[in-house]
């Protein structure tokens, strides 16, 4: 219990560090984070516009594109930031409180808390623009963040551990995430998909966690076959294959 | 307290394997300064993160009870990207002290100035020692590990040093490695010699500075 409590402590310093390394060396970071967001979803509203198509469902545009790029720049973000987690910080370890674990935790945490920051800024700004607001179901959607940010510090962490044994490990992480943008119905929704796309994307968790979002969020947006288990099952797979690697990975970090 | 049981520290290196601690057993009594002396390469600096618990031996036990310090010396530990003030306030955090009383008196103990408020990118490496020095004793620990501290900032920063070990001797012990055995002189009760892998006690420092001195 004790050691918990330590733990925790040490979790809170690093993200309190990391607040001052994630976003104060240009003070530009803090505006980037709700920048990137903004321009896809300028991009894809002004393809929508030039189509002259409406929005799947009926739904209001900018809000269906907000709550897709958002739950999946958290995955994203979440994974890219741990994979160099552990590498970037070496010499924090060298304080025998912290742990390999707690240096990919504080990431992980402050990832989440900014993107969901970020969720508020756009979608207030909307409510405000368009006079109120209503969540259908704020379980679900926050189930769909939590899944989101799961499955980025589960990858992230399976990259971190094979990055021990492979430089290729980090160079391959990007290239690896760039199908999953355009596969997770952040600008379509699965529903809309004729087969069998639809039932191959579905196969792609991070999409189950981004409309798990939209489903929360949106009264009467229900796609078919999405689930909460399915995501969460990858979730738990990659963290067990992520958490082995860091055993195996451990003796080889060295402080020096 | 610390206590080492049959330690074993294993480093692969390009033509083999270089064992740098081979089967150590050791006890470090509390308020007992200890200091352990050895030739650059001998091992001192792993021995130290060891009894600190940053690193984890390939063998044998480890047990420490009270507050043991992070092996306070010139490297690692303070991200240069970060301002001195900034890394202690993680610091202070970490160990759940008081930050702006630690913050407080590492800033007055480091004697830095305004380069308290710049990136410890910009330090020297005796001011980087300076304000590890300066934090560990900010936190208040039972056990301090100290690395190679003779050549910490000038004589009279020495001499502040010594006087806040001597202050908290009835609370504290230090450990010190160092290839200096006028340093270990003046701070020890106890010696001992890392070579070869293994550590030799001995009650006196004298009788540790005679088998140093031979090899």
């Amino acid at each position: 219990m004790r050691e918990l409590l330590v733990q925790l402590r040490v979790i809170r310093a690093l993200v309190l560090r990391e607040t001052r390394t994630r976003f104060g060396q240009y003070r530009l970071g803090y505006v980037w984070a709700l920048i990137e967001p903004l321009l896809w979803i300028a991009t894809f509203g002004g393809m929508y516009l030039l189509l002259d198509r409406p929005a799947p469902n009926g739904l209001p545009l900018v809000a269906f594109l907000a709550t897709g790029i958002v739950p999946f720049l958290l995955f994203r973000e979440t994974s890219g930031r741990v994979v160099p987690a552990i590498d970037a910080n070496k010499g924090l370890l060298f304080y025998p409180l912290v742990r390999p674990l707690d240096l990919v935790a504080a990431r992980v945490l402050l990832e989440f808390a900014t993107h969901m920051v970020v969720l508020g800024i756009l979608l207030s700004t909307l409510a405000v623009l368009q006079g109120g607001v209503r969540i259908d179901n704020v379980l679900v959607l926050l189930t769909g963040l939590l899944l989101a940010s799961g499955l980025g510090a589960g990858m992230g962490l399976v990259f971190c551990g094979l990055s021990v044994f492979t430089s290729s490990a980090e160079r391959v992480h990007g290239p690896l995430l760039r199908p999953l943008f355009w596969t997770s119905a952040i600008f379509f929704s699965s529903d809309t998909l004729p087969e069998p796309a639809r039932s191959a994307l579905l196969y792609n968790p991070v999409l189950h966690a981004v409309e798990l979002v939209r489903d929360g969020w949106f009264a009467g947006y229900h796609p078919r076959d999405i689930s909460m288990a399915y995501p969460a099952v990858w979730v738990l797979v990659l963290l067990f294959l992520g958490l082995t690697l860091e055993r195996v990975a451990r003796r080889r970090i060295q402080l020096t | 307290m610390i206590e080492l049981r049959d330690v074993t520290k294993i480093y692969p290196t390009r033509g083999g394997v270089n064992v740098v601690l081979d089967g150590v057993s050791a006890d470090f009594p509390p308020r007992t300064n200890v200091g352990v002396l050895g030739a650059n390469g001998a091992g001192k600096s792993t021995l130290m993160r060891i009894l600190s618990g940053a690193e984890q031996p390939d063998a044998g036990r480890v047990r420490r009870r009270g507050r043991v310090s992070w092996p306070i010396g010139f490297s690692g530990g303070f991200s240069g990207s970060l301002t001195g003030i900034e890394n202690c306030q993680f610091v202070a955090r970490a160990y759940g002290v008081e930050v702006d009383e630690a913050v407080e008196f590492a800033f007055q103990f480091a004697e830095l100035g305004d380069y308290f408020y710049m990136p410890v990118r910009t330090y020297s490496s005796g001011m980087r020692a300076r304000l590890a020095f300066a934090l560990s004793m900010a936190v208040d620990f039972d056990v301090y590990l100290v690395d190679e501290v003779t050549a910490v900032g000038d004589a009279q920063f020495q001499k502040k040093c010594r006087a806040a070990f001597d202050e908290r001797r009835d609370r504290s012990s230090v450990i010190i490695v160092s290839h200096s055995l006028a340093t270990i002189k003046s701070y020890c009760d106890r010696c001992a010699v890392l070579q070869g892998g293994k550590l030799h006690h001995f009650d006196s420092v004298d009788e540790a500075a005679s088998l140093y001195e031979a090899a």
